[in-house]
């Protein structure tokens, strides 16, 4: 298919690795965040990492919106699922993240009306459907997701529908990437930066990252040599002494982003106070809440629930996964007590997260030669 | 929306909507705001062309739980 094949040739895979090879310096580790899950992804899948030298490590970022969901916000969502008339609707992934006492998929073997949906204009299509019925939609995700939930809220309110309400559990891509800049246990040289995000907020959002912590940054497409190239990309600028934020995703992404998507975004959504990270914890201004104008249409006012933090189970080390600070298999319940079928951290139920890549393409031993 | 091919294998969940295809353009229904499109592997959808419009049949378009987000091979 265009857009896709071309990007997956292994001739300019092996002359990309060779380049990259190059570049780096030997002996000097380099340490180099994907932010976006969906990298994460594509990395485990293709093996990208087998075709890096040793020295440069690619560390996995907050980037999977289902992974930083925490619990007890899945508890809040199984509340108002239990309530009489209620149709509670959200993507497939979400249904399997645990809460303190089971996940939206239990709650649904126990009685409760869920169902999954793909987008959240069929969340909208069910509740036209059942005007008799309460429906909610569990609006998660990143500024990809965001626009779709706040064109669908625009269309709910211009067609009246009284029966349709949003939980909204959006969330931002740059406060968690300042947090990890922040952070003391992580020293990062570069980051790849997310490539469909940055088709809706552009490029422009990520030039903090040279300018106030000194590091490159290369927006990516995902396909294999997409993500080569980007790798190339920063370790070029390393190697020159640059620092600045490069485009290689350019035949997605605008500099500018979709000033449509914004403008959308800025009407219906405001920026909370703070929000919960799964094992990040409270960061400043990284959540979205509905603003006054759609506040009837916000079903954490229009439903009871219980709002209570809860704390990641003690076993499950998701909140180190997603930091950088460990590796997957580095976690002590990853692939014995934690699997994909039955996951005890976030990190593991959705394929963007960095746990179930890593279990699914089988990943379990590497020995690669030192530069 | 059907995530389909290749981003849709036995390795991936079919039902996360955060995951960006590549979507042709089939038919526009200017009166709802929305375009039938094909996915790699032929499965439809209808999806929200508010951010993109106006678009084409043939156009392709990647789309992000049901809402398209750019045309490809506009980007600059």
């Amino acid at each position: 298919m265009r857009f896709v094949d071309e990007f997956r040739d292994p001739e300019l895979g092996r002359a990309l690795s060779g380049e990259i090879l190059s570049l780096v310096e030997p002996g000097r580790h380099y340490k180099l965040m994907e932010v976006c899950g969906g990298h994460t992804h594509s990395i485990y899948k293709y093996g990208i990492d087998d075709l890096l030298p040793a020295n440069v490590e690619l560390v996995h970022g907050p980037g999977c919106p289902v992974c930083v969901i925490p619990m007890g916000r899945v508890d809040d969502g199984i509340a108002i699922a239990h309530q009489d008339g209620v149709i509670f609707t959200c993507f497939g992934d979400m249904m399997r993240v645990p809460g303190s006492s089971g996940s939206l998929l239990d709650a649904k073997a126990a009685g409760a009306d869920i169902r999954m949906v793909y987008s959240p204009l069929d969340a909208l299509r069910i509740a036209k459907h059942n005007p008799e019925r309460q429906v909610v939609f569990f609006a998660i995700g990143f500024e990809t997701t965001a626009p779709s939930t706040a064109l669908t809220l625009k269309r709910a309110r211009a067609e009246h529908l009284p029966n349709f309400s949003v939980m909204c559990s959006h969330v931002t891509i740059v406060p968690p990437v300042r947090a990890l800049l922040e952070s003391p246990d992580l020293r990062l040289d570069g980051f790849i930066g997310p490539g469909h995000v940055s088709t809706v907020v552009g490029a422009r959002p990520f030039e903090f990252i040279p300018a106030d912590y000194g590091r490159p940054v290369v927006i990516s497409g995902f396909e294999p040599l997409d993500i080569l190239q980007s790798i190339e990309m920063i370790l070029r600028q390393l190697a020159a002494g640059r620092c600045e934020v490069e485009n290689q995703y350019k035949r997605v992404v605008p500099y500018e982003g979709n000033l449509r998507a914004l403008e959308v975004m800025a009407e219906v959504f405001e920026l909370r106070p703070h929000f919960e990270w799964r094992g990040l914890g409270f960061i400043s201004h990284s959540g979205l809440k509905l603003t006054e104008a759609y506040a009837e249409l916000d079903a954490e006012a229009r439903f009871s629930v219980p709002g209570v933090r809860v704390a990641d189970p003690k076993a499950c080390q998701c909140g180190e996964v997603l930091k950088g600070v460990i590796k997957p298999w580095e976690c002590k319940v990853f692939g014995t007590a934690c699997t994909p079928e039955r996951p005890i951290g976030t990190c593991m139920v959705s394929s963007e997260g960095a746990c179930a890549a890593y279990y699914n393409f089988g990943r379990f031993a590497r020995e690669r030669e030192v530069v | 929306m059907s995530a389909s091919g290749e981003h849709c294998g036995s390795q991936h969940c079919i039902t996360c909507g955060d995951d960006g295809v590549p979507m042709t353009v089939v038919r526009v229904d200017l009166d709802r705001g929305l375009a039938l499109c094909a996915g790699e592997d032929g499965a439809r959808a209808s999806v929200e062309i508010a951010l993109v419009d106006p678009v084409l049949p043939g156009d392709t378009l990647l789309v992000h739980a049901g809402t398209a987000l750019v045309r490809l091979g506009e980007a600059a």
